[in-house]
């Protein structure tokens, strides 16, 4: 084996371990990707720390980085893939970068992870996010965290905050009925985050459900009622008032008791947005040419026995561009795509399966 | 052993399959939650009007599913001032509480403005007010006592709108009768009169009408009121109301084709018709 070489799409968590474990195993990647740095979204939006361990995202990302800025792959920064042609062995793909300057590469395979993107909670007008002060989104939360100014638009650190779940997410008015899976873990964490900042606030999440799960369990959900003294309430918000001195004022339903209606007023108020396949990913799709399932997300070739093959020969799939997922599992999605990559390009390995073909029946919205 | 009785027994009711309630019964809290003291009489009313809502061509469409999320009663402006709520109405749909609807409609189902935004903002894209609509139709239909109290004062409202189409007339804003419309509207109704005349629109002068349809039109709209069923629906709850309407309806019928004869045979001299028919 020499000269294989695989296309990699996107540098968050997923690409970068598919990069990384080709390189390892002697095949040449090229990585492009649309920012102009390497680390994907947990980098663009500058997360704090990660749940469960509660560990800072640099601990987990940088390796990541430094291992493939280490290991000599070509990598078009500031560049998105225009268009793939498919060539006896393999493909030519077309990287425009920001200039518009075209640039063509035969690689023998792809790998695309172009991930997600957060849920824009403007969409919900109802919750006036960007019209009324003190209201932000997880996403927004996770940088104020990480830089250490988590103030309110008075300039002080918040003394009650609410935490609303499922914005976005699990939610037919904007068509997403999935659940976006990690945001009560993210929520948690940064409840337990504000509550180590700022001691004496009070903090409650308006929650359906939570689902912190597996193993977060205790390590959040119990973790944050134990030592943190997190409130949880039952009941989704229905709208947001701005209220005097720059209070968020929520409207919802404590659902524990029978037509109990809360008007209350929070300094900061958080929505905990969720994911979506977002225009990046949809473009890399529509490129090459990959089936999206009912969620919008791009449909593995079998969801349970081939998760990171795509319905396309040739092209494989890793992390949040197949649906919601934590970062753990994007690196999991990495290293699976990349030895399968490593198995097409060696050896012509290509497993079959005729699930995508089959009509899969799903409840209609 | 205190056996459970007089309570309504539906198999499905996962209250029943508790395995200690043959023993124990219902609790207090319970007991007054399951409406025990309604008569037999009445709960096979009760069962009788909920299979017909069951069976009502839009039930399921309208009823999805419920996360119990609390959205609609939050965003609910009846909610705020009476003890009502669209997910309460809601659960006991879905969990088939024929004694609950029962209650719900002849207490709370009223209380609903028909603003729809419970329906707008549900996330499992319920049709809740749509729902509210399905159960107060019924109520009509069952001539429920509610029902007829609920429409009693409403009876001017009613035949306005079967007879000429519009709910609203000037004349309405009476200085007493809508004290929430605040000091502005008892000022405004001093006056009614000679507002109304200064209007430039030829059809707008009166106070006792809203607008003004031709008496075609006037009995093409009657006519589809009865023969689509609401005549019918209030029968039931009004029968006086109902008589009255029906005697206009058929003046007027002859009226129009009176003049339709006259105008058939050339004989039909326009002058002598008054302005509006209504003086006819």
């Amino acid at each position: 084996m020499a000269g294989e070489k695989v296309l990699v799409i996107g540098s968050g968590p997923a690409g970068l371990s598919a990069t990384k474990e080709l390189r390892n195993m002697g095949v040449d990647v090229v990585l492009v990707e649309r920012e102009s740095y390497l680390g994907g979204t947990p980098k663009k939006l500058k997360y704090s720390l990660l749940f469960p361990e509660l560990r800072p995202a640099s601990e987990v990302l940088d390796p990541l980085i430094k291992g493939v800025e280490n290991s000599g792959v070509k990598t078009y920064m500031e560049s998105i893939v225009e268009g793939i042609k498919e060539e006896d062995k393999g493909f030519t793909v077309s990287i425009k970068d920001k200039s518009g300057k075209i640039v063509n590469e035969k690689v023998n395979a792809v790998i695309a992870a172009s991930g997600f993107e957060h849920f824009d909670s403007r969409r919900k007008y109802e919750y006036g996010y960007g019209i009324i002060p003190n209201i932000y989104q997880i996403s927004d939360i996770e940088r104020m965290l990480s830089e250490n100014k988590l103030v309110t638009t008075k300039g002080t650190p918040p003394k009650r905050v609410a935490i609303l779940l499922c914005v976005g997410s699990r939610d037919a008015t904007v068509g997403n009925t999935y659940c976006s899976r990690v945001c009560c873990a993210v929520s948690t964490k940064q409840a337990m985050e504000i509550k180590e900042r700022v001691p004496d606030a009070v903090v409650h999440i308006y929650y359906m459900d939570i689902r912190t799960y597996g193993l977060m369990e205790d390590k959040l959900y119990w973790k944050s009622q134990l030592e943190y003294r997190v409130g949880y309430i039952r009941g989704r918000i229905s709208e947001f008032m701005r209220g005097p001195n720059d209070t968020v004022i929520i409207k919802g339903e404590d659902t524990m008791n029978l037509n109990r209606a809360l008007v209350v007023p929070y300094d900061m108020v958080i929505l905990a947005n969720g994911m979506e396949l977002g225009l990046g990913s949809k473009q890399v799709a529509k490129t090459l040419g990959l089936e999206l399932e009912e969620h919008g997300f791009v449909k593995p070739l079998d969801p349970d026995r081939l998760p990171v093959q795509s319905t396309r020969k040739g092209i494989f799939l890793a992390g949040a561009i197949t649906g919601p997922k934590t970062i753990s599992d994007s690196i999991t999605e990495g290293y699976a795509a990349a030895m399968k990559a490593y198995e097409y390009v060696t050896r012509g390995i290509w497993d079959e399966s005729d699930f995508a073909k089959k009509r899969i029946e799903v409840t209609h919205h | 052993m205190a056996q459970a009785k007089g309570i309504l027994q539906l198999p499905d009711d996962p209250r029943f399959l508790d395995m200690a309630y043959d023993v124990q019964g219902p609790v207090p809290e319970e007991e007054r939650n399951l409406l025990s003291n309604l008569n037999p009489q009445d709960r096979e009313i009760a069962i009788k009007f909920w299979e017909s809502v069951k069976s009502d061509f839009r039930f399921n469409e309208y009823l999805r599913g419920c996360l119990n999320c609390g959205v609609c009663t939050s965003g609910c402006p009846a909610a705020k001032f009476y003890d009502f709520g669209p997910r309460e109405m809601i659960q006991y749909m879905m969990r088939d509480e024929v004694d609950k609807i029962w209650e719900f409609t002849n207490k709370k189902v009223w209380a609903c403005v028909q603003c729809y935004t419970c329906s707008m903002r549900c996330p499992f894209n319920n049709e809740i007010a749509g729902l509210i609509m399905v159960l107060r139709e019924y109520a009509v239909k069952f001539a429920l006592p509610s029902a007829k109290e609920i429409l009693a004062p409403y009876r001017r409202v009613l035949y306005t709108v079967l007879t000429m189409g519009n709910q609203v007339t000037p004349d309405m804003i009476q200085p007493d009768s809508f004290p929430d419309w605040g000091p502005q509207a008892v000022e405004e109704s001093k006056n009614m009169d000679v507002y109304r005349k200064a209007i430039p629109v030829d059809l707008m002068q009166r106070t006792d009408i809203g607008w003004h349809p031709s008496l075609q039109t006037a009995v093409e709209m009657m006519t589809i009121m009865i023969e689509s069923g609401v005549m019918d629906s209030l029968k039931g709850v009004d029968k006086d109301l109902y008589d009255m309407i029906m005697d206009i309806y058929e003046e007027r019928k002859s009226q129009l084709e009176e003049i339709k004869q006259k105008w058939e045979k050339g004989e039909l001299d326009e002058s002598e018709l008054p302005d509006s028919w209504l003086d006819l």
